[in-house]
């Protein structure tokens, strides 16, 4: 009788279509990309790279004809523009032709029709925040969207539950209108302890979590990634490097002696 | 056999990975002389210095008359020195510690190249060993030539004979598909 062949794919089954990030050596890491509709917190500390990588995600997705929305909760939109020209991988067309649209706290403000939101939310404000970022991907068609962060929209909210609720809800209308979401997330360094966010709940309701850091080697600083989950993905766990080229970023696996014991920060 | 004929030879029988070891003496002579030659034969090719200044070997390939048109460096040490980094054709690496954006870099000019064929030739493995330790070294050496092997991109790694260690040579020696060890007084 003959033996079975055995599979050599230990996920098998049918792969989930791909949203390609088009950053050089991330969709091989992401075996294809991100699943479309996935929502995925981007985590990591300051001068991590975050911003870049969730700004390079919507420009290579608008150059290839998707429309992608940036929402910015900490900057006004005027300065991440000057910000995003600095980089070669910008094209300002893409902006005129609404391609890639930025958007901030006034603007948003304006849509839910208040003055200020820098206090603590109340669940009414929560539902009409919801009801913006639901507006603003559902006029534009979006499927591409960046929150920049959501750390400083979980600051808003009251507690622990209400950002648990507030991420659920968002994930869910996000993967309803197919729009892949990168949530950036702001984490602080602890030595003894990993984290992926300041209130510790937003990664376990994501879809995804990659996570940016950086390494020291003999007194320099590289920058690193790796993705730590990604849900409908066979994905690499390996720790990689991230460098920004004159094509964008770009991604290589990280040399495993290069890694001083005790000096990653994440 | 020169060094050149025996990296000529080397190309033709379709080497992924030669280490060339040369003399201190003759070091500077026999590198240039590999990489004039091969440029003159109308192949296009990447250079990562470790040792000198980019801007420094680009002065010596023209008092040679090398024809530069095709050629593009890695430069592990001018930012570390302070040296002068505007020179289009280079890449300028932050720190020879970060041999992980030398494999990135290499990548990325191979595409700038026009002609068909193309090396890539490695200034050296003792200028790394400066600032890297053996381990890591063995490590980036074993990448550095399964990627160059999987490119399918000749690439030639050079190394001081008087200061190269038993122990690294004798990872060259297991990865390399050959050892150019030219003649005596060759140049």
């Amino acid at each position: 009788m003959k033996a079975t062949p055995v599979k050599l794919d230990p996920r098998g089954g049918r792969p989930r279509e791909k949203s390609k990030t088009y950053i050089e050596g991330l969709d091989r890491m992401l075996n294809g990309g991100i699943p479309i509709g996935n929502t995925s917190l981007l985590a990591g500390t300051v001068g991590s790279g975050k911003t870049t990588l969730a700004m390079e995600f919507l420009i290579n997705g608008a150059k290839h004809g998707e429309t992608t929305c940036y929402i910015s909760v900490t900057e006004p939109s005027s300065k991440m523009l000057e910000n995003l020209r600095t980089y070669g991988f910008f094209d300002d067309s893409l902006v005129t032709e609404g391609k890639l649209n930025i958007f901030d706290l006034g603007i948003i403000n304006d849509r839910l029709g208040v003055e200020r939101l820098d206090g603590s939310y109340s669940s009414k404000d929560m539902e009409a925040l919801l009801g913006a970022f639901e507006d603003i991907v559902d006029e534009l068609q979006a499927t591409r969207l960046v929150i920049d962060s959501i750390t400083a929209v979980c600051y808003q909210l009251p507690d622990r539950g209400s950002i648990r609720n507030f991420i659920f809800r968002l994930g869910q209308f996000l993967a309803t209108f197919g729009c892949t979401t990168l949530l950036i997330s702001e984490t602080i360094v602890d030595a003894s302890t990993q984290t992926y966010s300041i209130f510790g709940v937003e990664e376990a309701v994501a879809d995804g979590v990659i996570l940016m850091g950086n390494v020291q080697r003999q007194g320099d600083l590289l920058r690193t990634m790796q993705i730590i989950k990604m849900r409908g993905a066979k994905h690499s766990r390996a720790r990689h490097l991230v460098e920004l080229t004159p094509i964008g970023l770009s991604v290589v696996p990280l040399l495993k002696w290069g890694q001083e014991t005790g000096t990653m920060f994440s | 056999m020169s060094y050149i004929s025996e990296v000529r030879e080397s190309f033709k029988a379709g080497d992924s990975l030669a280490t060339v070891v040369v003399p201190a003496n003759d070091y500077r002579d026999i590198t240039l002389e590999i990489v004039s030659k091969l440029l003159g034969s109308k192949l296009g090719g990447i250079y990562v210095t470790t040792s000198r200044p980019a801007t420094h070997v680009v002065a010596e390939m023209k008092e040679r008359k090398a024809s530069l048109n095709d050629l593009y460096f890695v430069d592990m040490i001018s930012l570390t020195v302070g040296g002068e980094t505007g020179d289009p054709r280079t890449v300028f690496i932050d720190s020879p510690t970060m041999l992980e954006s030398v494999l990135l870099n290499v990548g990325l000019l191979e595409r700038r190249i026009k002609a068909k064929r193309h090396f890539v030739m490695f200034d050296s493995v003792n200028g790394l060993s400066i600032y890297s330790d053996t381990r890591m070294l063995k490590e980036f050496m074993n990448v550095l030539a399964n990627t160059m092997r999987l490119r399918k991109t000749y690439t030639m790694m050079l190394t001081v004979a008087e200061q190269t260690p038993p122990e690294l040579e004798s990872v060259l020696v297991t990865l390399s598909d050959r050892m150019i060890r030219g003649e005596a007084g060759d140049g």
